[in-house]
C-alpha cells in the first residue's frame, strides 16, 4: 500500500469524520434513525488511523528501547495540504517602517507524540460516545442533527491538536466552539438551552480575544505563525516558533514584557476554552447539552483545549517564569473553588461539570511548574480524566436516561438494584475520579502533586537543575529586527521586546508560593473525593427511590449505552497503571518538539514513584470518602444534608462563590446601559442633527416629492444632461 | 470563441440587465409571473457573462501585472488638449465587486419573487437598471462615467425605497436621497479639482482615472499653506460622499431608516454592493491621488472606523427589530473595513479589501433571510419572533450560517477578512506609528478586537431570541394557517405537510444557496480571492503608506530630537 503514507494517514484522520458528517447532513432524512452510520463509520475509521499513527510514532521515538535518562529527540511529521493565505512582505510597498514580514498561512498538519496521543483520545472516546448515543438519542426528532455536529466535532478537534500554525490553531479552537455552541443548544426549543449556549459562545469568545492578539503578537515578535520550520522559495529558512531551529538555541524565545503578555494571553484563551477561573462560568449551564456532547465535548475532549495549548506553547511559558507561577495559581485556585461549589451541588450533571472544572485546574496547576514531569503530568491526566470523566457523564446520561430525564439526585436513591452496570461502573469512575488506588486518576493526581511538591521543596527532590528558567534573550534576527525598530521609535519600549528585564509576576515564583498551591491541591483531592461520593450516595446507595417521570419500569440503559461505560471502566480501572509503570507515556511524549527545548528537557527527572505523596494523597481522598458516608450513605437523598453544618459557606457554594451575580452587575448590566443609551443617542442627537440640518433647504422635500412621478426615464435623462451640463461649464471655465 | 473579445464581453455584460429591463417592460403587460421571470433570466444570464469574464480575466496572465482587462474606450472628445473618452475595464480593485454585484443582482430578484405584488414591472425594470449601474460603476475608468453611473445606482434605490418600502419609506427615501445627493456633489467637484489641477498642470483635459493618477504623481496636488492646502480640501471633499456611502460614523444614520423601509430585494443591493462604493472610492480616488492628504486623515479615520465599530456593535445590542440589528451590524463591519483600509498596511488594506466581498455576502445573506421571515410572520420585532428553527428548519440554517460568517467564525469568509484586518491594524499600532501615535493606536486596535466578542454578542443574542426558542411542538396547522395561504400563491409544487410550506421554497433557495456557496469558498481558500486583487490593492496603498511612513519618521525624528537636546 504504497499511498498509505504517514502523511496520507495524517489527512485521513480529520477527513474521514468531516466526511461522515457531510454525508449525515446529506443523507439525514433517507436514514433517519440509522443516521448514526455514517458518523460512527467514519470516527471508527479515523480511530483505527489515530492508532496506527500513534504505534508508528512510538515506533520513531523507541518507546521502552532506550533508557529513561536518554535525552530525548524532537519528532515530527508536517505536510501542507494547500496555501491558505498569504499576503507579500512590506518591503514591495516601499512602506519602509513597518519590519518586513510576510503574511503566510500554510494548512499544515502535524503529527508528535503529542498530537499522536491526543488524536487516539478524541478519536477514541468520540467513537464511544457516538455509540453510546444511538441508544441515548433514540428517537429524537434531531437524530441526524447530532450525529452530524458530533462528527464535525471530532473533525474540528482532532484539526486543532494537528494544526502546526497559531491562526490554525485559532480556527478550529473557534470551530470546537462553534460545535459545542450547537450542541449546547441542540435543543433550542428550550429558552435555558439556547441561552447556554449563547453564554457558552460569548465566554468562549472573551479567550478568544486573548488568543487572536497573541497570535498577533506572535506574529510581531517572530515574524511568523507556523510552529514547524518553513523554507522560502528561495532557499532561505524561516525559523517556526516551534521548529527545530528555535528550540534548538536556549534564548530563542522573548521573556520580559512582550513573552509574559503573550503567555498571559495564551492563558486567558486557555481560560475560555477550559473554564478556568474567572471564565469558568459557561461549563455549568452547558450540562443544558444532551449529556453525550457533555461527555464529549465538555469533559473529555474541548475542554483539554487549554491544556493542549499551554503544553504546545510549553517554551514561551518557560522564557516567562512569572506567567507560569500564574498558570498554576489559576489552575490550583479555580481546582479548589470548584471542588467547595460541586460539595453542594444537587444536579449530577452540574456536580460532574465542576468537578471537570476543578481537575483541568489541576492540569493547569501542574503544567505551570514548568517541569518536564508537570507537563507530561498534566497530559496523562487528560488522558486518565477523559476515561473515567467521560465514563462519569455517559453513567449520569444512563440514569438520566432512565429516569425520565430527571437528574436532580435528591430524587433519587438506591438506584443499583435497578440498573447495575451504570451503578458499578459509575462507582469504579468515581474511585478513579477520587484518586484511589490502583484506578486511573490516582496514579496521574500522584504525578501532578509530585510536580507541585518538586517546586515546592526544591530540595527535598535532590535535583540541581535550576529550579526557575530564566526569560529568554530576543536573538533571533527577527525578533532583533523587531527590538532595534521598536527601540528607534520608542525608547520606553527598549525593554519591552528586549527581555532582559523579568516581569512583575516573576516575584511570586518563590517556594512559598509553590508550598501553597501544593497544599491547595491536597485539600482540593479530599474535596474531591468527597463530592464524588455523595453523589454515588446519594443517587446509588439508600432506600430505592424513583421520580415518577421515569413511569413504571424504570430499567437498565440498553447494551449501546452499556457497552461503551464497560470499556471506559476498565480504562479507567487499568490504564493510570499500565501508564505509570511503563513509563510508556512520559517517554513517549518527552520527544514531543515543545518538550524537547532546553528549559524543558533540562528539567527531566527520572521517572519515579512518591510514597509519601501517595499516602498525602490517598489520606485526602479516604477522609473526603469517609465524609461522604458520614453523610449520605444509606441514607434518604432528599433528607436533612451534611451542608447544614456549612452554615453560611452553603449559601456562597450553593451560589457558586456569585460568579454570575458579580458578572451581570459588573459588565453586562452596564454595557446594556452603555447601549440603550448609544442608540438614544444614535436615535435623538445624531440623527435630529442631520434632520434640523436637511429642514435648512424647506424646499427641497416638496421638489422631491415632486420628481416622485414614477418616470423613471425621466429622471434619468434629466441627470445625465444636467451632469454634462455642469461638466461642460466647468471645462470651458478651466479653458478660460 | 475568439471572436468575443473581452472588450464586447465585457459591454455585454454591462448591457444585458438593460436589454432584460427593456424585456421585462415589454412584456409587462403579460403579468407578475412573466415579468419577474425574465428579470430572473436576465439576471442569470448577466451573472454567467460576468463568472466567464471573470474566469477569462483569471486565465490572462497580462491581469497579474496589474493591467486593465476587457478595455472598453470610445474616444468622446479628443480635439486640442481635450481627452475625454467612455471608457471601461476591470482591475483587481473592480474584479470582485463586479462579480458580487451580478451575484447579488440574482439574490434580489428571487427575494422579490413572491414579496413584490404592486407594480411588478417598474420595480424589475429599476432592479435591472441598478444592476447595469452597479456593474457599470466598477468598470468604470472614467471619472464622468463612474459619476454617472454613481448617480445612477442612487435614482433606482431611491424610487424602490420610495414606492416599494414599509410604513416609513417616504421619509426613508427622502433621507437616503438627501445623503447620499449632499455627499456625492461634492465628491463630484472634488474629482472635477483633480481633473482642473491636472489639466492645468499637463496641459491635457482628461477624465481618464489612471492619467489623473499618474499626473497627480509627477504634479501632487499642494499640501502647504501656501497652495491652500488644496489636497487636503480635496480629500474632505471626496471624503464627504464616500463616508456618506460607507457609511462611517456618525454620518450612518440614514442607513438604518433606509434599510428598514426597503424591499428586501432593495436591501440586498444597498448592504451588498452601494456600501462599498465608498470604499472603492478611497481606493480608486482618494488614496492613489491624494496620498498625503490621506495619510493625515489615516490616523483619524482609522479611530472613526474603530469607534464604528464599538458604536455599530452597541447600538445593534439594544435593537428590537430584527432587520434594523442587521443594519447597525452593518455599520459596525463597515467599520472594521475603514480601519484595514486606514491602517495602511498591505495585510490590512488586502483583509478590507476582501472585506468588501465577504461583507457583501454575509450581509444580504442576512437581509434576504429577514424579508422571508418577514413574508411568512409578518413581524420582524424579535420579541414576537422564535422558533424559527423548528418552523423552518432550512431558513433557520442558512441565517445560522450567514450570522456565523457575519461574526467571522473561521472557515467561513467572514473570518478571513476580519483577521487579516486587525493583524494589520495591530503591526500598524505596534511598529508602525510614531510614539505619540502609539498608545492611541494600540487601544484602538485592542478595542476593535473586543469589538468582536460584542459582535458574537448582539448577533447570538438575535438568533437566542427569533431562531432558538419557541415549543417543542411541531408547527401548528391554526398557528400559521395564515402564513400558508399566503405561500400558497407561488407555491408551484409546493405540495406538502405545512411543515414544508413554512420552510424555503425553492427561488428562495436559489436566492441564499449561492452566496453560501461563496461564505465557505472564500472561507477555505481565500488565497484564491486575496491573489488577484492584491496588486491593485498595492498599487493604489503604495504611495498614502510611504507618505504615512514618512510622516511618522519624521514625527519620531522630532520626538528623539526633543528628548535628546534639553
Amino acid at each position: 500500500m504504497n499511498d498509505l503514507s504517514p502523511s496520507t494517514l495524517l489527512v485521513l484522520v480529520p477527513l474521514l469524520p468531516l466526511v461522515g458528517a457531510i454525508l449525515t447532513v446529506a443523507l439525514g432524512r433517507v436514514l433517519g434513525q440509522r443516521a448514526h452510520l455514517p458518523t460512527i463509520a467514519g470516527i471508527a475509521a479515523a480511530f483505527v488511523v489515530a492508532v496506527v499513527l500513534l504505534m508508528g510514532m512510538a515506533r520513531e521515538v523507541g518507546v521502552g528501547t532506550t533508557s529513561p535518562d536518554h535525552a530525548a529527540k524532537p519528532v515530527e511529521m508536517v505536510t501542507t495540504l494547500w496555501e491558505w493565505a498569504a499576503v507579500g512582505d512590506a518591503a514591495a510597498t516601499g512602506d519602509a517602517g513597518s519590519a518586513a514580514r510576510s503574511f503566510s498561512i500554510p494548512v499544515a498538519l502535524r503529527l508528535d507524540p503529542l498530537t499522536a496521543t491526543l488524536l487516539v483520545i478524541i478519536t477514541g472516546v468520540g467513537l464511544l460516545v457516538a455509540i453510546y448515543s444511538i441508544g441515548y438519542m433514540h428517537n429524537d426528532p434531531g437524530y441526524p442533527r447530532f450525529f452530524a455536529l458530533v462528527s464535525a466535532f471530532v473533525f474540528s478537534m482532532s484539526m486543532l491538536v494537528m494544526a502546526s500554525n497559531f491562526l490554525l490553531v485559532y480556527v478550529f479552537w473557534e470551530a470546537v466552539g462553534a460545535c459545542s455552541y450547537l450542541l449546547i443548544g441542540f435543543w433550542f426549543t428550550k429558552p435555558e438551552a439556547a441561552k447556554a449556549a449563547k453564554k457558552a459562545f460569548l465566554v468562549n469568545r472573551i479567550g478568544d480575544f486573548g488568543l487572536a492578539v497573541a497570535t498577533f503578537l506572535l506574529w510581531m515578535t517572530y515574524g511568523t505563525l507556523n510552529f514547524h520550520d518553513t523554507t522560502l522559495a528561495d532557499g532561505t529558512l524561516v525559523p517556526g516558533i516551534l521548529g527545530a531551529t528555535r528550540l534548538a538555541d536556549a534564548s530563542a524565545y522573548v521573556g520580559g514584557a512582550v513573552g509574559t503578555a503573550i503567555c498571559l494571553l495564551f492563558l486567558l484563551a486557555a481560560c475560555g476554552k477550559s473554564a478556568q477561573l474567572p471564565l469558568h462560568v459557561w461549563l455549568p449551564d452547558a450540562m443544558e447539552g444532551p449529556t453525550p456532547a457533555s461527555s464529549l465535548i465538555h469533559a473529555a475532549t474541548m475542554v483539554t483545549a487549554g491544556i493542549y495549548l499551554v503544553a504546545r506553547t510549553a517554551p514561551l511559558f518557560e522564557a516567562c517564569p512569572g506567567a507560569l507561577t500564574l498558570v498554576s495559581i489559576v489552575g490550583a485556585t479555580t481546582a479548589l473553588v470548584a471542588a467547595l461549589i460541586g460539595t453542594v451541588q444537587n444536579d449530577l450533571k452540574r456536580v460532574l461539570a465542576y468537578s471537570t472544572i476543578s481537575q483541568l485546574g489541576y492540569m493547569f496547576a501542574s503544567l505551570g511548574t514548568g517541569t518536564l514531569l508537570g507537563f507530561t503530568a498534566a497530559i496523562f491526566h487528560l488522558v486518565t480524566h477523559a476515561f473515567f470523566k467521560a465514563l462519569l457523564f455517559m453513567g449520569a446520561g444512563s440514569v438520566m436516561h432512565s429516569m425520565g430525564g430527571v437528574i436532580d439526585m435528591r430524587r433519587f436513591g438506591g438506584l443499583r438494584r435497578i440498573m447495575p452496570i451504570t451503578a458499578t461502573t459509575f462507582l469504579i469512575g468515581s474511585l478513579a475520579l477520587a484518586g484511589v488506588a490502583p484506578f486511573a486518576g490516582f496514579f496521574s493526581k500522584d504525578e501532578i502533586l509530585a510536580s507541585l511538591h518538586s517546586r515546592g521543596w526544591p530540595d527535598a527532590h535532590g535535583e540541581h537543575h535550576e529550579a526557575a528558567p530564566t526569560g529568554g534573550h530576543a536573538a533571533t534576527a527577527a525578533t532583533f529586527h523587531l527590538a532595534f525598530y521598536v527601540a528607534s521609535v520608542t525608547p520606553d519600549a527598549a525593554q519591552l521586546a528586549g527581555g532582559t528585564r523579568g516581569s512583575a509576576l516573576d516575584g511570586l515564583n518563590t517556594p512559598a508560593t509553590w508550598r501553597l498551591l501544593f497544599w491547595m491541591s491536597l485539600v482540593t483531592a479530599a474535596l474531591t473525593a468527597c463530592y464524588t461520593f455523595r453523589a454515588v450516595f446519594m443517587t446509588f446507595t439508600g432506600p430505592t427511590r424513583v421520580p415518577e417521570e421515569a413511569g413504571h419500569h424504570a430499567h437498565e440503559s440498553p447494551p449501546s449505552m452499556t457497552i461503551p461505560l464497560v470499556i471506559l471502566a476498565a480504562l479507567s480501572a487499568v490504564s493510570g497503571w499500565w501508564l505509570f509503570s511503563t513509563h510508556s507515556l512520559a517517554s513517549f511524549l518527552a520527544s514531543t518538539p515543545s518538550f524537547t527545548a532546553p528549559s524543558v528537557a533540562s528539567t527531566a527527572t527520572p521517572p519515579a514513584f512518591h510514597w509519601d505523596l501517595a499516602i498525602q494523597g490517598t489520606l485526602a481522598a479516604a477522609i473526603g470518602i469517609v465524609v461522604a458516608a458520614l453523610g449520605h450513605l444509606g441514607r434518604r437523598s432528599d433528607g436533612p444534608q451534611m451542608e447544614r453544618f456549612l452554615g453560611p459557606l452553603e449559601t456562597l457554594f450553593a451560589n457558586r462563590f456569585f460568579f454570575d451575580q458579580i458578572y451581570s452587575a459588573l459588565i453586562v448590566k452596564p454595557l446594556e446601559l452603555i447601549a440603550t443609551l448609544a442608540a438614544l443617542v444614535d436615535r435623538h442627537v445624531i440623527d435630529g442633527l442631520v434632520d434640523a440640518i436637511a429642514r435648512v433647504p424647506a424646499g427641497l422635500g416638496a421638489v422631491v416629492r415632486h420628481l416622485q412621478s414614477g418616470l423613471v426615464q425621466r429622471y434619468a435623462l434629466a441627470g445625465v444632461i444636467g451632469t454634462l451640463l455642469i461638466v461642460l461649464a466647468l471645462v470651458a471655465r478651466a479653458m478660460g | 470563441m475568439n471572436g468575443f473579445s473581452p472588450s464586447s464581453h465585457l459591454l455585454l455584460t454591462i448591457a444585458a440587465p438593460l436589454v432584460g429591463a427593456v424585456i421585462a417592460w415589454l412584456i409587462g403587460s403579460r403579468g407578475v409571473s412573466a415579468v419577474r421571470q425574465s428579470a430572473a433570466v436576465t439576471t442569470l444570464v448577466t451573472l454567467a457573462l460576468a463568472a466567464w469574464l471573470i474566469v477569462r480575466y483569471l486565465a490572462d496572465p497580462a491581469t497579474a501585472s496589474g493591467l486593465p482587462y476587457g478595455l472598453v474606450e470610445f474616444p468622446w472628445l479628443t480635439e486640442g488638449i481635450f481627452d475625454v473618452r467612455f471608457s471601461l475595464g476591470l482591475d483587481g480593485l473592480s474584479l470582485w465587486m463586479f462579480g458580487l454585484a451580478a451575484l447579488l443582482s440574482v439574490t434580489a430578484v428571487f427575494v422579490s419573487w413572491d414579496a413584490i405584488k404592486d407594480r411588478p414591472v417598474g420595480f424589475y425594470v429599476l432592479l435591472l437598471v441598478l444592476e447595469a449601474a452597479m456593474l457599470g460603476v466598477f468598470a468604470a475608468r472614467d471619472v464622468i462615467l463612474f459619476y454617472v453611473f454613481f448617480e445612477f445606482t442612487l435614482v433606482p434605490l431611491f424610487f424602490l425605497i420610495g414606492i416599494w418600502g414599509h410604513d416609513e419609506r417616504r421619509r426613508a427615501a427622502v433621507k437616503f436621497f438627501i445623503y447620499t445627493l449632499t455627499g456625492s456633489v461634492l465628491t463630484f467637484l472634488g474629482l472635477l479639482t483633480i481633473v482642473l489641477w491636472h489639466a492645468a498642470h499637463a496641459n491635457v483635459v482628461t477624465f481618464d482615472i489612471e492619467s489623473l493618477v499618474d499626473g497627480t504623481k509627477i504634479h501632487p496636488l499642494p499640501m502647504t499653506a501656501a497652495g491652500g492646502w488644496l489636497q487636503m480640501v480635496v480629500f474632505l471633499a471626496l471624503l464627504a460622499g464616500f463616508a456618506v456611502k460607507v457609511p462611517i460614523v456618525p454620518l450612518h444614520t440614514w442607513l438604518p431608516l433606509a434599510h428598514v423601509e426597503a424591499p428586501t430585494g432593495g436591501s440586498v443591493d444597498l448592504a451588498g454592493v452601494l456600501l462599498k462604493l465608498g470604499i472603492y472610492g478611497f481606493l480608486r480616488f482618494s488614496m492613489p491621488m491624494l496620498p498625503e492628504a490621506t495619510a493625515v486623515a489615516a490616523p483619524w479615520l482609522f479611530g472613526l472606523g474603530v469607534a464604528g465599530i464599538v458604536y455599530g456593535a452597541l447600538v445593534a445590542l439594544v435593537q428590537t427589530d430584527l432587520k434594523r440589528l442587521i443594519a447597525y451590524s452593518s455599520v459596525s463591519h463597515m467599520g472594521y473595513i475603514v480601519m484595514g483600509l486606514f491602517a495602511l498596511t498591505p495585510v490590512a488594506t488586502e483583509g478590507a479589501n476582501l472585506q468588501l466581498v465577504n461583507h457583501g455576502l454575509s450581509s444580504a445573506g442576512l437581509f434576504a433571510l429577514v424579508g422571508m421571515i418577514y413574508e411568512r410572520f409578518h413581524t420582524r420585532n424579535i420579541a414576537s419572533l422564535g422558533g424559527i428553527a423548528s418552523k423552518a428548519p432550512w431558513l433557520a440554517v442558512f441565517f445560522m450560517l450567514f450570522t456565523f460568517s457575519s461574526i467571522g467564525l473561521p472557515g467561513l469568509n467572514g473570518f478571513v477578512g476580519e483577521f487579516m484586518i486587525l493583524l494589520g491594524s495591530f503591526q500598524r499600532a505596534w511598529s508602525g506609528v510614531s510614539p505619540a501615535w502609539q498608545f492611541a493606536y494600540l487601544v484602538m486596535a485592542l478595542l476593535a478586537v473586543a469589538g468582536v466578542v460584542l459582535g458574537a454578542w448582539y448577533m447570538l443574542w438575535a438568533v437566542e431570541r427569533a431562531i432558538f426558542g419557541g415549543s417543542r411542538e411541531p408547527p401548528r396547522t391554526s398557528g400559521h394557517g395564515h402564513d400558508a395561504g399566503h405561500g400558497g400563491h407561488g407555491g408551484h409544487g409546493a405540495a406538502g405537510t405545512d411543515h414544508d410550506r413554512c420552510d424555503l421554497r425553492w427561488y428562495e433557495l436559489c436566492a441564499v444557496l449561492p452566496l453560501a456557496v461563496f461564505v465557505f469558498w472564500i472561507g477555505l481558500t481565500p488565497a484564491t480571492f486575496l491573489a488577484p486583487a492584491a496588486p491593485a490593492v498595492r498599487k493604489a496603498t503604495a504611495a498614502p503608506a510611504a507618505a504615512f511612513a514618512a510622516r511618522m519618521q519624521a514625527e519620531t525624528t522630532a520626538t528623539v530630537a526633543r528628548i535628546t537636546t534639553p
